[in-house]
């Protein structure tokens, strides 16, 4: 009996000795960004300096001087200079040089889609029943300044992109055209750790795409500034450090790019987008007019309820490429209560009533809800990866998510014409009782924004990369289903949404057809 | 004997110590006798309609009320006087009162436990006996965390231990006190990128470890057919993100709570063998957890599975 006793006591021990010891060998390490490895790039573009810009009225709009003659002290000393840094690296600036990569437009991109997660929250009701709606002119007071909702980011991403695709075309052209060598061409003894190429140093790609993004970015989100200044800093540090470039290749990048910013940026002032959010009376005239038009109106069924939707006037921002929003608004959706709207309906309740572990993945997994980069963030990341997979360069892979980001924003832009124009309730208004695995957002039912916005994503995507078009299309799909099974629209939602993203984006492929890349 | 059926008094801080997501580790500071079986069955019913934000205590109409149903069959047994082992399974639906969000149903997470009593004290004025109970808990079906406030539980593993500490004197009043440390692993989302103070590409969300500890102070009343019982417990996580401002928590947060309780235990003398418990528990403060209100009953049921061997 004593003896049993030991056994136990020592079998417990054991036991609890051997949790302890297997759980604190299971930490968690958990990936906090795309990690990629530096890739040699699979083509240099050499005459990207000729392909045509978006915004810019043209390649030398901005002008940057010449830079100083590869045989002169100058120079010398700026190698001299860069080789010292490189020479008293730590392993902080390792991991930097690492992480920056030789794609600037990877890393940007993930800050952006970071940055609209961190800002995709709806402002709370006020203790008395009212809204207080963010305002740009005080960005700190809460609630912040922006809401980055899917409107606001597929904005914030087009702009980024195309500023970074108009600033890179213009740094091709000055890097083609003054013709400073890549750095290990000019010194053989420097140590590089990333890929090279045989691209001309003088302006760095890098810093110009750090300016354009930072200062965009600062822009779209202003309580960000400082933290984008740091990786700024850091990114054209890391450009140094990593043996390509010498401090004038990126003080020159950085003025390129600071000055295809600004441009954009008058562009993004002047359009539309302050007007977007609009007070009551505007909103509720709007309202009155579809119901004056056909019969039904959507309502905000939250409690309390939200007195004006989403960006009622998102609609009228100025495109990027579609001419006529009427050409591409979508038919009149099946009136409440047809054997249509029933038939949807039906469908919306029997997925409630019995939905699958399958269908509840898939809601899920596009779900691209609050606090997430939206759906729009959601392409940019299947889109990054592909400019990995397919080792693009920076310019190249501008052009591909710029325009993705052009057809994205006007899907999200033709998608608001027809979400007010129609006006059309959501499932948990139109149908009783009805309620679904997914938050309703606080705008109208027609047409379905993810599906609008997931359609001329893979459109551009499939375009530019042939091999995948079945891949993205497919996935365009599965978006589209998502938002059925999540309950959160109807069939002809999504259907007509797919059409509407789809002939949205034709207008930027066909831009992109004509524009010089090969 | 009598004394040993209170044993199950554990099965009353599985209701009341919870962190309303999941089954707690057992606390109390008895044991079963060798080859004693107990099986019970379980009802809390968790209700809030005001939750704490972070740190910010607020309602939300479009929850309204927040109602977690549990029903928990559990079963405890001697393998020797001194070694148990305990095993629970709760059934959880969730529901609320405002919105249009659906509410959750299905079973949570199998639990089981071992006990073990390594020394007691005995004097005449009373005693002191210590235990340690190490658990380890996994969920059973494929119920989504992600899903707050209506996620079934946390959806991870967790491995327990506690250490228990609990002085009884001759007239039946006791002081009990314990202190578990809880690690938690991971759980898996249905999407690959999540925003906890920053970014996060992957599917595995990191569910912070805790710790939780208790004092409880009890007594018996009416020749030991009724006892009763008041606590205090907190739990607080080594970790986590706080639940941003108007949006949804996650099985990243920091979920913190104190709690007081109070119990009771009633023997009936024409039922040998059966106890009836009623609980209460309130959460008095927390952070990025709802501030329940728990109310708790149940029945159990011991027996001996082989009779005693008969002394030579």
């Amino acid at each position: 009996m004593t003896f049993n006793k030991y056994i136990y006591r020592f079998c417990f021990l054991f036991g609890l000795l051997s949790i302890i010891i297997f759980t604190q060998s299971c930490e968690k390490d958990l990936p906090r960004f795309v990690a990629f490895e530096p890739y040699s790039f699979a083509g240099l573009d050499d005459d990207g300096g000729t392909w045509k810009q978006v915004h810019m009225a043209s390649v030398e709009q901005i002008k940057i001087d010449a830079p100083t003659d590869p045989n002169s002290d100058a120079y010398k000393n700026e190698i001299a200079a860069a080789k010292a840094a490189i020479a008293s690296m730590t392993a902080d600036d390792e991991d930097a040089v690492k992480y920056w990569g030789n794609n600037p437009i990877v890393r940007w991109n993930e800050i952006a889609r970071e940055l609209a997660a961190k800002y995709n929250l709806i402002p709370p009701p006020n203790a008395d029943g009212t809204y207080t709606l963010p305002d740009p002119a005080n960005p700190g007071k809460f609630p912040y300044f922006p809401f980055a909702h899917p409107p606001y980011s597929s904005r914030a991403y087009a702009y980024m992109s195309v500023a970074q695709f108009d600033a890179l075309i213009a740094t091709w052209h000055y890097k083609y055209k003054f013709g400073r060598p890549a750095l290990h061409k000019n010194d053989g003894t420097i140590k590089q750790s990333l890929p090279t190429s045989d691209l001309p140093s003088y302006p760095s790609d890098g810093a110009v795409v750090a300016a354009v993004s930072r200062e965009i970015l600062s822009a779209m989100f202003p309580l960000e500034k400082e933290y984008l200044k740091s990786k700024s800093d850091e990114a054209k540090e890391a450009l140094i450090l990593s043996g390509l470039h010498v401090q004038s290749d990126v003080t020159a990048g950085d003025s390129l790019g600071r000055g295809v910013a600004k441009v954009l940026l008058q562009r993004a002032a002047g359009d539309g987008m302050k007007f977007a959010q609009t007070p009551k009376p505007i909103s509720d005239s709007i309202k009155n007019a579809a119901f004056v038009r056909f019969g039904w109106q959507w309502t905000n069924q939250e409690s309390p309820v939200r007195p004006v939707g989403l960006t009622p006037l998102f609609g009228k921002v100025k495109t990027w490429n579609v001419t006529d929003l009427v050409d591409v608004r979508p038919p009149v959706p099946p009136a409440i209560g047809s054997a249509e709207f029933n038939k949807a309906a039906d469908e919306l309740k029997n997925i409630a009533d019995n939905i699958t572990t399958e269908q509840r993945k898939i809601a899920n997994w596009w779900s691209d809800g609050f606090s997430t980069t939206t759906p729009p963030g959601h392409w940019n990341k299947l889109a990054s990866d592909y400019l990995v997979k397919y080792k693009l360069n920076p310019l190249r892979s501008a052009r591909t998510l710029a325009y993705m980001n052009m057809a994205v924003q006007d899907a999200g832009i033709s998608c608001w014409d027809a979400k007010y124009y129609y006006h059309y309730p959501r499932p948990i208004e139109a149908i009783p009782g009805f309620k679904g695995i997914l938050g309703t957002p606080n705008f109208p039912s027609y047409t379905s924004g993810h599906s609008t916005f997931s359609a001329a994503a893979a459109a551009v995507l499939g375009y530019i990369f042939p091999a995948e078009k079945s891949f993205v299309d497919a996935w365009a799909l599965e978006a589209a289903e998502s938002r059925i099974y999540g309950g959160i629209h109807y069939r002809f939602d999504s259907e007509a949404g797919l059409v509407q993203g789809t002939q949205v984006a034709e207008y930027t492929i066909n831009k992109a057809k004509v524009d010089g890349a090969k | 004997m009598r004394f040993k059926i209170y044993y199950f008094l554990f099965l009353v801080f599985l209701i009341g110590t919870v962190n309303l997501l999941k089954a707690q580790t057992p606390s109390d500071a008895l044991m079963m006798e060798k080859n004693e079986l107990c099986i019970a069955l379980l009802y809390q019913h968790d209700t809030w309609d005001e939750y704490w934000e972070g740190s910010l205590l607020r309602e939300n109409k479009n929850i309204g009320v927040l109602t977690r149903n549990t029903i928990l069959p559990m079963m405890a047994y001697g393998i020797t006087n001194k070694f148990n082992i305990i095993a629970a399974l709760p059934y959880v639906t969730t529901e609320a009162s405002g919105g249009q969000m659906v509410g959750a149903s299905g079973l949570q997470d199998f639990g089981i436990f071992a006990k073990y009593a390594p020394y007691e004290i005995k004097k005449e004025s009373g005693s002191l006996s210590t235990f340690v109970t190490g658990g380890f808990s996994l969920p059973v079906s494929s119920y989504l965390s992600d899903y707050m406030p209506f996620s079934l539980g946390l959806g991870t593993q967790e491995f327990s231990i506690r250490g228990i500490a609990k002085y009884e004197h001759k007239s039946g009043i006791y002081l009990r006190g314990s202190y578990a440390y809880l690690h938690r692993t991971t759980t898996e989302a249905e999407r690959d990128y999540y925003y906890a103070d920053g970014s996060f590409y992957t599917t595995t969300m990191d569910v912070p470890s805790a710790s939780n500890a208790e004092l409880a102070l009890g007594g018996w009343l009416f020749k030991k057919s009724l006892q009763l019982e008041a606590g205090y417990v907190t739990q607080t996580s080594f970790s986590g993100d706080d639940i941003r401002r108007q949006n949804a928590g996650q099985p990243t947060n920091k979920m913190d709570m104190a709690t007081i309780n109070g119990r009771l235990r009633y023997f009936p003398s024409v039922l040998k063998g059966m106890s009836i418990v009623v609980g209460y528990t309130d959460v008095v403060s927390g952070r990025n957890v709802g501030k329940s209100t728990i109310i708790s009953g149940g029945l159990t049921y011991q027996f001996m599975l082989k009779k005693p061997q008969s002394q030579p």
